[in-house]
């Protein structure tokens, strides 16, 4: 018998098993939901944030719009939800459930305020309730609530204010939730840590635009005739939630553990975020599209990825990437490498050339009564992008070239262009 | 380059992105159809979602711990009547997910990695004895084995594998994949005897006597059914049985010699028949002549098998019921003797009946006749196991839910017991049996 692998993390003293969490939304609603979540794996949740019974909460209808990349592939949602539907009282008592029926998982009281003392008391309660830890949602893109959400995440003094009422209010550990909708993530977070966060958790959503009605010229989503750039989560914000995730990793004078967030659907994605130095990952929109039960391929993937790499412990992967992870100027620049096309299995499209010609260094032939693309490796640019338009999966590729290998001059100014020119015209 | 044997070469399946790309279509269905269109508890629904997100590993692992011959039954289950006749894409553009070709890849995948999904389990003192390594008796050596279990497997011919080897045709099955998936069994610690026949009075008792803790006898139907009871042998007549055998075991020089530029009737309207007018057709006949005595929509015969013979240029010759042969010198075979039918009323399988057009007996000129009209149990089989009830064909009943026969401690599945059927279901007797010989001896 194989052994069997550890997937369980610990993140701010508590001991989960596996690295996998719902993040604070729709999928977190309840206890039905995160229960039934909870039955198929997940180990832990960011609970759907709550909010005080002051103000209330009225959504914007309808609340979602999604980004849709060729037939029905999903490739992102925006959308416009508030804080969770249901009133304080309701959402505490399904927290104390949790806790008293699922002691092993880790729940995580979201909450947002909309004063200091909302902070404090949202806080408060949710220690009294039972929740495990805090996650300070200061990064609500498209809060209805003037001065809140995002709002408060761009303004570094209020990040460290409220979590510092925070601190102050309940002993269990404090994970701040930062905006990406920031240029530089790293300064909030160092304002949340000195606010007495103990980890942070990235990202929540990108402002964004997904669509206009080109009929009714209205943004989407439309709300009764108006549009307006709101969270954008999913497949195609990943890039930009490791991004924030590796620099949060790599800032030393930060050192807190990570909670990855943003586009993740498989085990790969998941790996991805723990390699870049996330100790657990949440998901949203993975869970909108398809799913609760996403998760059992999250961690029979993840075992048997381990077990092929023969690693024991899922927390002996996290941050593995980062030292490989530099600025773009500490790139070798010596070494050099060209497409390589396994012809054999080329079906004759052609679609390599054409875009060799309109976007690459025009190195392809095109041999038109073999239906074949002739590379010339010395023009040959390694910009990939015929790889891209390849129908064949793995028939493009990129190969190193020997040190000898010098890519044809690009043209530079000198005295004969003018002559030339003339010629030309 | 080297000319291909036209009776080998199975056609190449999904490669592992074909697969991802064919999955990633499936909708995900809520109490996914598939699943439950499968008579082998195959969970398509689980498989694909699971290739669909990237677990590659899980999703062999789910086929290959529910059905050992997941790659031979991604190969050759008629899909289009089983999990992808259920599956709600059917209506969209693309049609149904191809479930059996993204199952056969995850399963060539796995050997071309190098993965093992399914794990011996700690060894118990029990043997068990399993007859015949047809698709039946290999799924509960595989079942067995996996809980830990001693399992021999007696097998009379040369090799294992049943009509996996010996009656499917190399160009829809290749010898050397059922060799692959034969090795998923041998690494489970499964034993095979190979040309070693259970027979002789009571063998089956024996085996229970010389310290067996049980036997599955899981032998097939082998016996040929004939269009005549006193059936003639004369050169250039073969039964489907032999003729397709002997393609398998080397010995289709020789048959060859009676095909090739001649002119063959095939008899009958099943998968065999199919097979074996494809195998003729293959081997270079002049003509093949398809002679069924129903019509086109009554043949039990694939939609998809008898439209690629059409195609092929294969003449169906429906509405004839052979009755005879005629024979010229030397007792060659000259013509098979042919009366005309027309639908009648309908008949206990529900199709309506082919009734005899009086007078209208006609003779096709041929060279071969191929007589595909069914198989049945091997006379004198129940000798080796004469405490196990047979009924009048000769097919062991047992108890659905256990595979149980009327003897102690002999359990039986596969065509013994359904007559003709399918791998699938062959495949879900072993694992039935295999259960209920665990479940009797834990206690
Ligand atoms: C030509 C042909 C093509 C087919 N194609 C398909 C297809 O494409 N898809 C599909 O789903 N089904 C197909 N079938 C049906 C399918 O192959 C059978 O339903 C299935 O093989 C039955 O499995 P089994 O284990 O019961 O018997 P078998 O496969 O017949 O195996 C029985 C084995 O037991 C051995 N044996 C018999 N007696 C003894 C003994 N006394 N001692 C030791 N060994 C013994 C035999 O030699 C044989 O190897 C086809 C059948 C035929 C004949
Ligand atoms: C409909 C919706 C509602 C959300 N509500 C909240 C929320 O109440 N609190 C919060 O912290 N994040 C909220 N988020 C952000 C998610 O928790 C998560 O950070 C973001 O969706 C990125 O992850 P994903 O790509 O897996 O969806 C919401 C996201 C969506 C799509
Ligand atoms: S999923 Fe559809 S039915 Fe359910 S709440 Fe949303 S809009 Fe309504």
């Amino acid at each position: 018998m194989a052994k069997p692998v550890d997937l369980s993390v610990d993140f701010c003293g508590f001991k989960l098993r596996n690295p996998f969490m719902l993040s604070s939304s729709p999928v977190s609603n309840s206890a039905e939901m995160v229960e039934r979540a909870f039955e198929a794996g997940w180990a832990g949740v960011a609970y759907k944030t709550i909010v005080s019974d002051r103000l209330p909460i009225i959504h914007p209808s309808p609340r979602m719009n999604g980004y849709f990349g060729g037939g029905k592939k999903l490739l992102g949602v925006q959308n416009v939800e508030q804080t969770s539907d249901r009133g304080l009282k309701a959402n505490l008592l399904d927290i104390m459930y949790l806790k008293k029926h699922w002691p092993d998982r880790l729940v995580m009281s979201s909450i947002m305020g909309f004063s200091n003392q909302e902070w404090a008391d949202l806080s408060k309660a949710s220690e009294d309730a039972g929740a495990d830890m805090l996650e300070v949602n200061v990064s609500c893109p498209h809060m209805t609530v003037e001065g809140s959400g995002a709002k408060v995440g761009q303004v570094q003094d209020l990040v460290q204010k409220f979590t510092e009422t925070c601190r102050n209010s309940c002993r269990i550990p404090i994970v701040a939730k930062m905006t990406p909708n920031i240029t530089d993530i790293t300064v909030p977070a160092l304002y949340a840590k000195k606010g007495g966060a103990d980890a942070i958790a990235a990202i929540n959503s990108v402002a964004g635009l997904s669509g206009v009605g080109v009929d009714d010229w209205v943004p989407n989503p439309n709300v009764f005739g108006k549009g307006a750039a709101s969270g954008f989560t999913g497949p195609a914000i990943k890039p930009i939630g490791l991004r924030y995730v590796a620099e949060l990793a790599k800032c030393r004078e930060l050192g807190l553990p990570l909670s990855g967030i943003g586009g993740i659907e498989t085990w790969v994605d998941a790996l991805e975020y723990l390699l870049i130095g996330s100790t657990t990952i949440q998901v949203t929109t993975g869970i909108i599209h398809y799913g609760q039960q996403i998760v059992e391929s999250m961690i029979e993937g993840l075992s048997d990825y381990l077990a092929s790499k023969k690693i024991a412990r899922v927390g002996d992967l996290i941050g593995k990437a980062l030292p490989n992870l530099h600025e773009t100027h500490d790139f070798d620049l010596s070494r050099q490498g060209v497409a390589r096309y396994d012809l054999d299995r080329c079906i004759g499209c052609g679609q390599c050339y054409t875009v060799c010609k309109d976007a690459g260094g025009w190195a392809l032939d095109w041999d038109a009564q073999k239906r074949r693309p002739v590379l010339d490796e010395k023009k040959c640019l390694s910009c990939m992008v015929c790889s891209f338009a390849c129908p064949v999966d793995g028939l493009i590729t990129f190969k190193e070239m020997p040190p000898t290998y010098r890519r044809a001059d690009t043209v530079t100014l000198g005295k004969g262009l003018e002559k030339q020119l003339k010629a030309k015209i | 380059m080297k000319k291909s044997n036209p009776l080998t070469g199975m056609g190449k399946g999904y490669t592992l992105a074909e697969a991802m790309a064919e999955a990633d279509r499936c909708l995900l269905c809520h109490d996914a159809p598939c699943s439950a269109g499968c008579p082998g508890g195959t969970d398509p629904g689980t498989f694909i979602r699971k290739l669909k997100f990237r677990n590659v590993t899980g999703a062999i692992r789910t086929i290959k711990r529910n059905n050992i011959l997941g790659g031979a039954c991604g190969a050759l289950c008629p899909t289009a009547q089983l999990c992808e006749r259920e599956c709600s894409a059917t209506g969209l553009v693309g049609g149904p997910i191809q479930i059996g070709k993204i199952q056969r890849a995850l399963v060539e995948h796995a050997w071309a990695v190098g993965f093992r999904p399914l794990e011996k389990a700690e060894r118990r003192r029990e043997k068990i004895a399993v007859v015949g390594s047809g698709p039946a008796g290999l799924s509960c050596a595989a079942e067995l084995a996996q809980t830990g279990f001693s399992v021999t497997v007696f097998e009379a011919k040369a090799k294992a594998g049943g009509v996996l080897r010996y009656g499917v045709p190399a160009y829809r099955f290749d010898p050397k994949f059922l060799d692959r998936e034969l090795k998923d069994l041998v690494a489970l610690g499964v034993v095979f005897k190979c040309s070693a026949p259970i027979r002789g009075p009571g063998a089956a008792e024996k085996l229970l006597k010389k310290g067996f803790a049980a036997v599955f006898l899981a032998p097939g139907l082998w016996e040929p059914i004939r269009l005549q009871d006193s059936a003639p042998s004369l050169p250039g007549l073969f039964t489907a049985t032999e003729f397709l055998c002997a393609l398998r075991d080397g010995k289709q020089a020789q048959i060859g010699k009676s095909i090739r530029g001649k002119r063959v009737a095939v008899i009958g309207g099943g998968s065999v028949a199919m097979d074996s007018a494809e195998s003729a057709w293959r081997l270079g006949a002049r003509d093949v002549y398809l002679v069924y005595r129903r019509s086109y929509t009554q043949m039990p015969a694939e939609e998809d098998e008898r439209q690629d013979l059409l195609r092929s240029g294969i003449h169906f010759l429906l509405l004839n019921q052979p009755v005879g042969y005629r024979t010229g010198a030397r007792g060659r075979l000259q013509a098979i003797q042919l009366v005309r039918t027309e639908l009648g009323e309908l008949d206990a399988s529900g199709r309506r009946r082919p009734v005899e057009v009086k007078g209208s007996q006609w003779e096709l000129p041929v060279d071969a006749v191929i007589e595909a009209i069914g198989a049945k149990a091997v006379p004198g089989g129940e000798g080796i196991a004469p405490s196990v009830k047979r009924t009048r064909d000769g097919l062991i009943p047992v108890d659905s839910k256990t595979g149980a026969t009327s003897a102690k401690m002999i359990f039986a599945g596969g065509d013994i017991v359904r007559g003709p059927a399918l791998i699938i279901e062959a495949v879900q007797d072993g694992k039935t049996a295999a259960h209920a010989i665990r479940r009797r001896l834990q206690k």
